[in-house]
């Protein structure tokens, strides 16, 4: 489904990416780690094609996600890291808006309830807390039923009790779509992920199945990440 | 496209920075016309045509200057890149707001030719020729500083970039350097200045060259944005 082939990215001369290879299949929730400044960000923006790699290919279902974009995002629903919102719309201002741009309404009131929105639908975005704020951007991604999710930290700066409700509800979405979910925070992984990269300096150093054993990924990350 | 030219219009008549400048622009306009109206003894609306570049070059640089460059700051053009929308279709729907806002604002000075019609004599032709110029030249100026705005993360830099090139544009085609530059070269600068073209709609005329003209630096410039967007690096 998702296929990345010797895929670098360099910033001027600084390598953000190294020769990354992998492929994901329909079903799979891949845990994405890797310390700061690892490249898991930036390799996000190179999936969905917001950045071009400076050498390698990447293809979703076959496609390009640069020159075939338009066919390629309407499958994929983004999270990006900070979770940019227009700060000045309302809530439901601001999800009928992406979904127009969708050209998709189907799932829209039915996501009020599945990301907890209900209470704060008429609120202005900037008024909310970052719980709330996370959820709406959670429920922008979810606009049209993609079949693909990338979320780039999305329980980052969330206290755990929200956490924990973001992880039940990629939990749920995983039956049915394909996810990658970047985040340092190992548990989030272990608890959710059936698949765990390692990036670490723009190299996977690890891809493949969760360790097994409560606390398995974090040493696996301790020991593969210096 | 109608979808996010809504919401970028929306905002401009929601947010403060927006009517607070179409106000200013307003009033500013009405304010240097009418001051000198009783001293000239005429009711000839040209004086205010000619101020408007020179209002147009603050205004429409402080209206457009956080088009691109504020989605930058916010990060919010990540969302909007990686929604199914076509680049030239968001350079499309902001240009397209942002002139219909412009437009907006120099309608508000509608009072002014409307109130001299009952003091003096007024072609009507003529100044409706004026404000079609005027609008043209708004949609130049407009696509400049969208272009300088999608450079930027910085609103204050788009700001700056844009007023400098828009100044030294109006000033190719003035009599400003007819004492440094040779006249041949001058003759031939003021072809490119937009005041230059400006200048046959004050007299009521509308010669296709500069409809063309206004037409081609605006699409040059709206070009220029969205291959500046679909920079992928």
């Amino acid at each position: 489904m998702i296929v990345l082939e010797k895929i670098s990215k360099y910033f001027g001369e600084k390598r953000a990416l190294d020769n990354l290879s992998f492929k994901i299949k329909e079903g799979e929730i891949i845990g994405f780690v890797g310390p700061n400044a690892a490249g898991k960000t930036t390799t996000m923006r190179v999936i969905v094609g917001y950045l071009k790699p400076t050498t390698g290919e990447v293809t979703i279902d076959g496609k390009d996600p640069i020159n075939e974009r338009i066919d390629v995002l309407k499958q994929i629903g983004y999270l990006p890291e900070n979770n940019p919102l227009y700060q000045e719309m309302k809530v439901f201002e601001y999800l009928n808006f992406i979904a127009s741009i969708k050209n998709n309404r189907d799932n829209l009131e039915s996501l009020k309830e599945q990301t907890g929105i209900k209470e704060v639908y008429e609120s202005k975005i900037e008024e909310l807390s970052r719980g709330y704020k996370q959820r709406v951007g959670l429920a922008a991604a979810l606009i049209g039923h993609p079949k693909i999710l990338i979320l780039d930290e999305p329980t980052s700066g969330l206290d755990p009790i929200e956490q924990e409700k973001i992880r039940n509800l990629i939990k749920t979405l995983g039956k049915k779509k394909t996810i990658i979910l970047s985040t340092h925070i190992l548990s989030e992984v272990e608890e959710v992920a059936t698949r765990i990269m390692i990036i670490n300096k723009g190299e996977i150093v690890y891809d493949g199945a969760k360790p097994k054993g409560k606390g398995g990924v974090e040493k696996l990350f301790k020991k593969l990440v210096k | 496209m109608i979808t996010l030219f809504k919401k970028e219009l929306t905002y401009y008549f929601s947010n403060p920075v927006g009517y607070i400048v179409a106000i200013l622009f307003a009033v500013f306009a009405n304010f240097l016309f009418v001051k000198d109206l009783f001293l000239r003894g005429d009711s000839s609306m040209r004086p205010f045509f000619d101020i408007l570049p020179w209002l147009f070059l603050i205004f429409i640089p402080a209206l457009t200057m956080r088009i691109f460059a504020e989605e930058k700051r916010s990060n919010t053009i990540e969302i909007l890149l990686t929604l199914p929308i076509v680049e030239a279709v968001v350079v499309m729907a902001k240009f397209t707001a942002l002139l219909t806002f412009s437009a907006v604002a120099l309608l508000l000075t509608i009072s002014l030719p409307t109130t001299l019609m009952f003091v003096g004599r007024l072609y009507l032709p003529t100044i409706a020729i004026s404000y079609f110029g005027a609008f043209l030249l708004s949609a130049v100026f407009v696509s400049i500083s969208m272009f300088f705005s999608s450079l930027t993360k910085n609103q204050i830099v788009a700001f700056l970039l844009s007023i400098l090139t828009i100044f030294f544009l109006i000033i190719a085609g003035g009599d400003f350097l007819v004492s440094f530059v040779p006249r041949f070269i001058l003759e031939n600068l003021n072809s490119f200045s937009p005041l230059y073209h400006y200048g046959s709609f004050l007299k009521g005329l509308i010669d296709l060259r500069s409809v063309l003209y206004f037409l081609s630096l605006t699409v040059l410039f709206i070009f220029l944005t969205t291959i500046n967007i679909e920079r992928r690096d």
